[in-house]
């Protein structure tokens, strides 16, 4: 059964019934959802914008990331320019994005979730998974209060066998409400006409996908041949097919997955044809991807620089480095290499990029080049070099992230005048997903 | 810049509302339970709210109109002029203008405490506030699309 609640309302609108469906009880996982967290976390510290049609806006001030249910109800979107938001809903009340300040009601929200189980998953800033020791409805909503009583955000709660079942319930009952699915029938009644594309996994193309042979709903994708799905969607969306049909097959991962990749990017602002800037932005990405490296204690094989622009196809190449390496300065060279390479036609105009390490090992771990004989190189170079990094870093470990940078990123003197600019949603370590 | 500042009503003391008849600039917004009140720069009366002189008082904004008055008629005074001197003639005085909202554009954006603005008195030695305004740093002029911002107080947008 899915019950929606709002605070002080009553709370199931069924009893529990068939507790016992399952013949052995699977282990139940619950999922914690902040509604429209970026807007309640400045509630939290701006209690005057409660009940008011709020959207916080992204990295450049053009961009509606996350808006109030009450703007949402006026009919703005996520990723709506502001300028057309303002005209939709002119009562509006438009907020700058605080990543810091979200990271630490985030932190505070996985605080009260750990006390209450013993394996969490920090899954996003604003969503966590936890192995439920108890699934009654009276327990989802004790943490919810719990939630809005210590944190001052309200949440949706969602207990369910499954990881994905449970991410079902606690969409399906925003805001601020809570249910549990322990039974056959519960499970049943979730997925019943709930599109495929709720599930987290299914994209458009696998939606397509599904689509072309009948199946467009939860219940249709559940009830389709397993091997069929995994002909289709492959393997990971035979996992969903087992997620949808009770049986746990995604973990609750208590540590982050150890990557693949890091990158480092995103827009940047205005798209530009100018070369100082573009390099620029190239140069603080990869300060940034490097801070990143360092963080995880990782090294690299290979570079990656992506552009997309404005009037041109997007276009990325990779480059192999003379051995692994986490450094500014050798990822520096890489990177500014790769641009006039990818930078293609040259006047085409950026406004996405993204400098993506390839080819991680942990840095105890690193495989040195054949080639990356220290006679091969200027000794006196390497150790100026090698001094400049060790400095930069303790200079900002005292004064502040970023304190010191590479002169080459003086043309992004507007962007480095805001504070705020220092710390991105990537910046929050730690999550599973982005 | 900034055509006009929103205030909540829990902000300004009662004796304000009696003396300047500020009943009729409160608004509701949605569903807030906080009324607010509007203070713009095209009302029939001109003024804002202003932290000075360690109390908060209701000053006429500028010199929208008289062209009798040597004060400059606008309601605004650039940081650059002020920082130049060009204001020392008028020993303009430091102030607050207290305010949650502001309107540029037609966008509302959140002020965590308000702006800072110039007290410079008239020739009958009448207070009047002037807003202090900026270039625009890129997000609020992405944001509000001027060139022109105010001077926050303890806030960067």
């Amino acid at each position: 059964m899915i019950a929606q609640v709002s605070l002080g309302s009553s709370p199931l609108k069924q009893p529990l019934d068939n507790i016992h469906a399952y013949s052995i009880l699977p282990r139940m996982i619950g999922h914690v959802d902040a509604d429209c967290f970026y807007v309640s976390a400045e509630r939290v510290r701006h209690r005057h914008l409660l009940g008011l049609p709020v959207g916080v806006l992204g990295n450049h001030g053009a961009c509606i990331i996350a808006k109030s249910y009450e703007m949402k109800a006026s009919g703005v979107g996520t990723g709506v320019p502001i300028w057309e938001a303002a005209k939709i809903c002119p009562e509006g009340i438009y907020v700058k994005r605080d990543f810091r300040w979200y990271e630490v009601l985030s932190r505070k929200m996985l605080d009260v979730v750990k006390r209450h189980s013993p394996r969490v998953e920090f899954y996003s800033v604003d969503e966590s998974f936890f192995q439920a020791r108890s699934w009654t409805a009276k327990d989802a909503s004790g943490l919810q209060r719990e939630l809005i009583r210590e944190v001052g955000v309200p949440v949706s709660v969602g207990i369910a066998p499954t990881k994905t079942l449970a991410k079902l319930i606690s969409d399906s009952v925003k805001p601020f409400g809570y249910g549990v699915a322990l039974t056959e029938s519960a499970r049943r009644e979730l997925l019943e006409g709930l599109p495929v594309t709720e599930i987290t996994g299914i994209a458009k193309r696998s939606a397509v996908k599904l689509a072309s042979h009948g199946i467009t709903t939860c219940d249709q994708l559940a009830a389709a041949d397993r091997a069929f799905v995994r002909w289709l969607l492959t393997k990971r969306g035979e996992d969903l097919w087992w997620e949808l049909n009770g049986t746990s097959v995604l973990p609750i991962n208590v540590a982050r997955p150890v990557h693949k990749f890091v990158s480092r990017g995103g827009s940047i602002g205005r798209a530009s044809s100018d070369r100082q800037r573009v390099a620029a932005y190239v140069v603080r990405n990869v300060e940034r991807l490097v801070e990143a490296l360092d963080h995880y204690k990782l090294v690299c094989d290979q570079l990656t620089l992506s552009l997309l622009f404005r009037d041109a196809p997007e276009r990325g190449q990779r480059v192999s480095l003379l051995g692994s390496t986490s450094g500014v300065e050798p990822l520096r060279q890489a990177a500014l290499w790769l641009l006039p390479q990818v930078w293609q036609p040259p006047r085409a105009a950026v406004h996405y990029m993204h400098v993506i390490a390839g080819r991680l090992w942990p840095r105890w771990q690193s495989q040195p080049s054949l080639f990356d004989q220290p006679a091969l190189r200027d000794p006196q170079q390497d150790t100026r070099t090698a001094a400049l990094e060790t400095v930069t870093q303790q200079v900002n470990a005292s004064v502040g992230r970023f304190a010191l940078r590479s002169g080459m990123t003086t043309p992004l003197a507007d962007v480095h005048a805001d504070p705020a600019n220092e710390y991105d949603i990537c910046d929050i370590y730690g999550k599973s997903c982005f | 810049m900034c055509k006009g500042i929103s205030i909540l009503k829990a902000r300004l003391k009662q004796e304000l509302f009696d003396e300047y008849e500020l009943e009729k600039r409160i608004v509701a917004r949605a569903e807030s339970e906080q009324p607010e009140l509007h203070f713009m720069y095209p009302d029939p009366v001109v003024e804002l709210p202003v932290e000075w002189d360690g109390q908060t008082l209701i000053m006429e904004w500028g010199n929208r109109g008289n062209k009798e008055s040597k004060l400059p008629r606008t309601g605004w005074c650039r940081k650059e002029s002020l920082d130049a001197g060009k204001w020392r003639w008028l020993k303009p005085e430091p102030c607050i203008i207290p305010a949650n909202f502001g309107l540029e554009k037609g966008v509302w954006f959140h002020i965590d405490e308000g702006l800072e603005g110039v007290v410079v008195r008239d020739e009958q030695d009448k207070p009047h506030v002037y807003m202090l305004t900026q270039a625009a740093s890129v997000y609020y002029e992405n944001m509000t699309r001027h060139e022109r911002m105010p001077v926050l107080v303890g806030q960067v947008i």
